[in-house]
């Protein structure tokens, strides 16, 4: 068996922010367990979620830390954006004053991250369209405006849950290839393990040699 | 624990057989890892791989140390290593043995130690295959009964048990002593590899295919004669040709070089022989002197036909010239790895042990090193051993060997053959079959005939050509001779197989990955550090000055590991608390199912009080409670601080004309604000009201008290003067004249700075020995400071005038006032001042008091006290 195909080359750290209630835990939910919880209690801290997906080829393991929401904890959250590779910005298209707030957590993304942090805005709630109170135009244009990456999500139905994570990782992943990302920078967000392809014996002298063998 | 310690604790336990190496490593189980003892042991000429557990981690005594599996070092024995994976920690090796269907995996530190053993591996491996002889395992018997390997060839009894290999569905996982913590979670990559490797007969599945091997030694001959009678017999075309050579030239033009226009004629005269019902291409050809092997594929099968490698192993002289020696191809067919080896073995009807000797050379040093990682012959699934073996019929009189063949009559003849004598005494040959002969001796014809060589009467003819196989899954259809080809003094042979071979079903494939990983993200959720908090918010009522109060927060660990908590430091702050805040502890372990008791304590004392009495600070605080490898949780502390005069700034206090709690919050923070424009005195007290109250009980009723200001007070009669002062009352001011002394030093010390301010502390020190300098200072001290400061000394000079009763010295006082007038800068939180320079500065301040308590000094202005 070889171990190649198993194992992950990268790993991107990605923050999910926004107002309260707005489905941040649960669009991780989503994305980790494919399930929406429907009574998701009030994150009181930082939750913790990986998966390990693949981009072109790659084996690529999303670190994501889903934040408190709720205004009071939003001096200590800040500290989480430091080094992320990725940040998913969430409203609540239902809500209209979780929309009107993003300028602020755009604010704090821009300030918090490195330029090359790719940042994914997430209309979420988007089965609900009779509840609608923010329409997608206008989403769309604060989108462009900012520079984002946008798509209208469902953490109910899982409705481009998976589009949203996986296209913030392609983005990175581009980042990386055009040598915008520095994956040397501490703050990137980026963990690059050099993959290591073919099994080796062992030598003498201690040091993988490729081209010994048993005879 | 060192290796030789290791190996000679080991060698005591057993007694009658050789422990060659000895190793620590950790066995894979599932999505564990525990540590297990490795050890080589050999008696009588075999050896064993030992799996041994100890209760003891490092073993002590041999008595800690039993076997749990073993794993006899025959031919059936592979192994493997492994340095893929990686992790962040470096390399670990991992080290696959099998045997038969059985597998393990270890993984091992890379080290010096994990070198020798290895070493003494592949030595004993090789010992195997380098044996002429059988091999004899029957000292294994006497450890009973964990063996589970497929032992029957060499006698042992067959048992299975699941201690050493667990089964392929088992995630069995040692909960408790991962809840423990004493077994560590195996890297997720090579849990998924072992995963999927046992769950390999769930995506993988067999499909047969035809596999046309063919030998034929054509003395030096050119291709003459038409193929197609050897190689397409059969009615269906073969889906894979291996078809070898040997004397392709004779001359010594190819033994010198290995150049020979024989090559290509050959080739092609092959390639006008295959089978015309089917597109072929070539695979590979490798030809050393006379040994050619060319492998060919179904041209739609092609894409299937991975890792192509060839080598070549010359046995002739010096164990180099080509003229004898091997040639092999080797192949993955879709997942199995399938090996042709062509052999031109020792000549000489006697020279049976050359020939072994020469399977034993080429077997061993054959390896295919283009390959990654490097492969040699037995680390093929299905291996092809073709070729002019040389092996002979002796023993017995060659003319009967004649007569008998002449009737078809094989059985009797077989019985006399060299290479049939000698795998039956395991020289040679080891795990190989063959199948029946059916067919006349290939070996010696006069050329162009079907007669037996009429040089050497007496010479009995031969097997010489030889096809054998080693693999699972593999069913011989044909084997046979092809005399109609007679240009050669021997006749080609073929043989057909049926060969099943191990195809991944792709989609089963995804599925199995798919599930595979899903239950370890599952698991990984699974041993994440997981705790509760029966609350996220602590809050407490009303907090007092000085009186500490604490909640616990009981951490608890539900989940499945073992929890590192800390509170940690949030973004800038320099502690991961407030100054009013004690957490005890503040880090810890807790195992699973087990509870921490976190004590949760506000104090807020002389160093807080100032920030909150003005507003600049809140009873509230967000803790970060961070989990090692896990979340964070957040606790929010919070409670209503009772404001007080403690804590207060004198100008504040001095324009106060009510006990502070009737003011509200909002004037005081103003007042705050504002306190630099009160110092011209107006509209204010000359000294604050709670100095006055404070110093004016002392006045009539403490200046006889035996150390006044050195006798500590009682914290509650500190806390009711407290109340007292805050709240205003009728009563006379409570407690013992000690506690009002130490709610006054109290007072001065809570202030948000000293009487004398921190920038002046400088000034004071340089002049300590100058009395008209230090009056210089004092007088240019803000106007409520000033006052303080002249009203305070006169009481303390009032004080000195009863030291007969009260037993206090002027130096004590000025070393006590001192430090409260110039009280030093508070340093934050486990910072510590070197002592000698901090010595030398009290003694400074004391010095610039004591002259204040000893002279008079008309000059300054007398305090005073409006009311
Ligand atoms: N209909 C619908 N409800 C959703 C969706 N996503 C989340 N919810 C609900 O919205 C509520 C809040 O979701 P959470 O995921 O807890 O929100 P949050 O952003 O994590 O909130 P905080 O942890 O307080 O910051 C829950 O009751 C969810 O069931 C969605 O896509 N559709
Ligand atoms: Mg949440």
């Amino acid at each position: 068996m070889s171990g190649g195909p198993y194992s992950y080359s990268y790993i991107f750290k990605y923050i999910i922010i926004g107002d309260m209630g707005v489905g941040k835990s649960c669009l991780l939910h989503q994305f980790t367990e494919k399930k929406f919880m429907a009574d998701c209690p009030h994150t009181i801290g930082v939750e913790f979620g990986t998966r390990i997906i693949e981009v072109s080829g790659q084996k690529i393991k999303l670190q994501i830390w889903d934040t408190a929401g709720q205004e009071r904890f939003r001096a200590v959250t800040r500290s989480y954006y430091r080094g992320a590779a990725g940040a998913l910005m969430v409203y609540d298209i239902t809500r209209r004053s979780t929309y009107n707030h993003l300028s602020s957590w755009l604010t704090d993304t821009r300030n918090l991250t490195n330029p090359s942090t790719v940042i994914f805005l997430i209309g979420n709630k988007c089965d609900l369209d009779g509840q609608r109170d923010v329409t997608y135009e206008e989403a769309k244009q604060f989108a462009e405006e900012n520079g984002l990456m946008f798509v209208e999500a469902s953490a109910k139905t899982g409705e481009r849950v998976e589009e949203a994570f996986l296209e913030t990782a392609k983005k990175i992943f581009q980042s990386i290839q055009d040598g915008r990302l520095d994956l040397n920078a501490a703050e990137s967000g980026v963990q690059h393990k050099p993959s290591q392809t073919g099994r080796t014996t062992l030598s003498n002298d201690q040091q993988p040699n490729k081209d010994t063998c048993s005879c | 624990m060192g290796s030789v310690d290791l190996l000679s604790l080991v060698q005591s336990g057993f007694t009658g057989e050789t422990v060659l190496a000895c190793l620590e490593v950790s066995k894979m189980q599932g999505w564990v890892r525990t540590t297990r003892y490795l050890a080589i042991i050999s008696k009588s000429g075999s050896s064993a791989f030992f799996v041994l557990t100890s209760t003891r981690v490092p073993p002590i005594s041999p008595a800690d140390v039993s076997v749990e599996g073993i794993v006899p070092i025959d031919s059936n024995f592979k192994f493997e290593l492994d340095t893929e994976t990686q992790h962040e920690d470096g390399h670990d090796l991992y080290l696959s043995v099998s045997s038969n269907k059985s597998k393990l995996l270890f993984e091992m530190m890379p080290s010096s130690k994990s070198n020798a053993f290895v070493g003494e591996l592949y030595k004993a491996v090789d010992n195997v295959v380098r044996k002429s002889g059988p091999l004899e395992y029957n000292w294994l018997n006497r450890y009973p009964p964990v063996i589970r390997h497929d032992c029957s060839d060499n006698g042992l009894k067959e048992e299975v048990q699941d201690s050493v290999v667990d089964s392929p569905d088992s995630l069995s996982l040692p909960r408790e002593s991962i809840a423990k913590g004493s077994t560590p979670i195996a890297a997720r990559e090579s849990v998924i590899r072992y995963m999927m490797s046992k769950k390999e007969d769930q995506y993988m599945y067999k499909q047969s295919f035809r596999i046309f091997v063919g030998t034929w030694n054509v003395n030096g001959q050119s291709p003459t004669a038409d193929l197609t009678e050897w190689l397409s017999c059969d009615v269906d075309p073969p889906d894979i040709y291996a078809i070898g050579f040997q004397e392709l030239d004779l001359s010594t033009e190819a033994f010198l070089f290995n150049d020979t226009p024989r090559e290509n004629e050959w080739y092609k005269a092959v390639v006008s022989g295959l089978h015309n019902g089917a597109k072929y291409t070539r695979v590979k050809l490798v030809r050393l002197v006379g040994m050619m092997l060319v492998v060919f594929v179904q041209e739609k099968l092609r894409q299937y036909v991975t890792g192509v490698a060839c080598d070549t192993v010359g046995t002739g002289i010096m164990g180099k010239m080509g003229n004898k020696g091997g040639v092999g191809v080797r192949l993955d067919f879709h997942s199995t790895s399938i090996c042709f080896v062509n052999a031109h073995l020792a000549a000489h009807v006697e020279e049976y042990e050359r020939r072994n000797q020469d399977y034993r050379d080429i077997y061993s040093r054959m390896c295919f090193s283009s390959h990654h990682p490097p492969k040699t012959i037995k680390d093929h699934d299905h291996i092809y051993w073709l070729g002019d073996l040389n092996y002979r019929i002796t023993e017995i009189d060659p003319k009967y060997v004649k007569d008998c063949v002449e009737r078809d009559s094989f059985q009797k003849v077989l019985e006399y053959d060299q290479l049939i004598k000698q795998c039956r005494a395991q020289t040679v040959f080891v795990g190989f079959k063959e199948g029946s002969i059916t067919f006349k001796p290939t070996y010696k014809y006069d050329t162009g005939t079907d007669n037996w060589d009429s040089s050497e009467k007496n010479r009995a003819p031969a097997w010489c050509d030889r096809i054998l196989w080693k693999g699972e899954s593999i069913e011989q259809i044909e084997y046979r001779s092809h005399p109609f080809l007679k240009i050669s003094d021997h006749k080609p042979v073929s043989s057909l197989f049926d060969a099943k071979v191990r195809i991944i079903d792709a989609v089963k494939y995804r599925k199995i990955h798919e599930e595979v990983m899903k239950k370890l993200d599952k698991l990984e959720n699974e041993f994440l550090p997981q705790v509760t908090v029966e609350t996220t918010e602590i809050t407490f009522d009303t907090v007092q000055f000085l009186v500490p109060q604490s909640k616990n927060l009981i951490i608890a660990n539900t989940g499945q590991v073992p929890v590192k908590f800390e509170f940690i430091k949030k973004l800038d702050d320099p502690y991961y608390c407030k100054d009013w805040l004690n957490i005890e502890p503040y880090l810890g372990d807790v195992i699973p199912g087990e509870k921490c008791e976190v004590k949760v304590e506000v104090r807020v004392d002389k160093k807080s009080a100032y920030k909150l009495n003005s507003g600049q600070d809140q009873l509230y605080d967000i803790l970060v409670l961070h989990l090692e490898g896990g979340k964070d949780i957040f606790i929010t502390v919070s409670g209503n601080y009772e404001r007080s005069c403690f804590g207060t700034s004198l100008e504040t206090l001095a324009s106060i004309k009510e006990p502070i709690r009737e003011i509200s919050l909002g004037s005081i923070i103003d007042k705050e604000k504002k306190k630099d424009s009160f110092s011209s005195g107006e509209g204010t007290y000359a000294v604050p009201k709670e100095v006055w109250f404070l110093v004016d009980h002392l006045y009539r009723h403490g200046t006889k008290a035996k150390h006044l200001f050195v006798q500590p007070g009682l914290h509650s009669e500190i806390y009711d003067i407290r109340d007292w002062l805050d709240n205003g009352s009728q009563e006379s001011l409570p407690g013992s004249v000690y506690s009002v002394a130490e709610a006054l030093l109290l007072l001065f010390e809570s202030c948000p700075e000293p009487v004398i301010p921190y920038e002046m502390h400088t000034a004071c020190l340089n002049c300590a020995s100058n009395f008209m300098q230090c009056k210089q200072i004092i007088q240019g001290l803000t106007y409520h400071r000033k006052n303080v400061f002249i009203y305070l000394c006169s009481f303390l000079r009032e004080l000195l005038s009863h030291s007969d009763d009260n037993g206090l010295d002027t130096k004590t006082l000025a070393a006590l006032f001192g430090g409260i007038f110039m009280r030093d800068k508070p340093v934050p939180r486990d910072v510590s001042k070197p002592r000698s320079s901090q010595q030398q500065l009290d003694r400074k301040k004391s010095i610039f008091i004591y002259h204040f308590l000893v002279n008079d000094y008309p000059d300054l202005l007398p305090p005073l006290v409006s009311s």
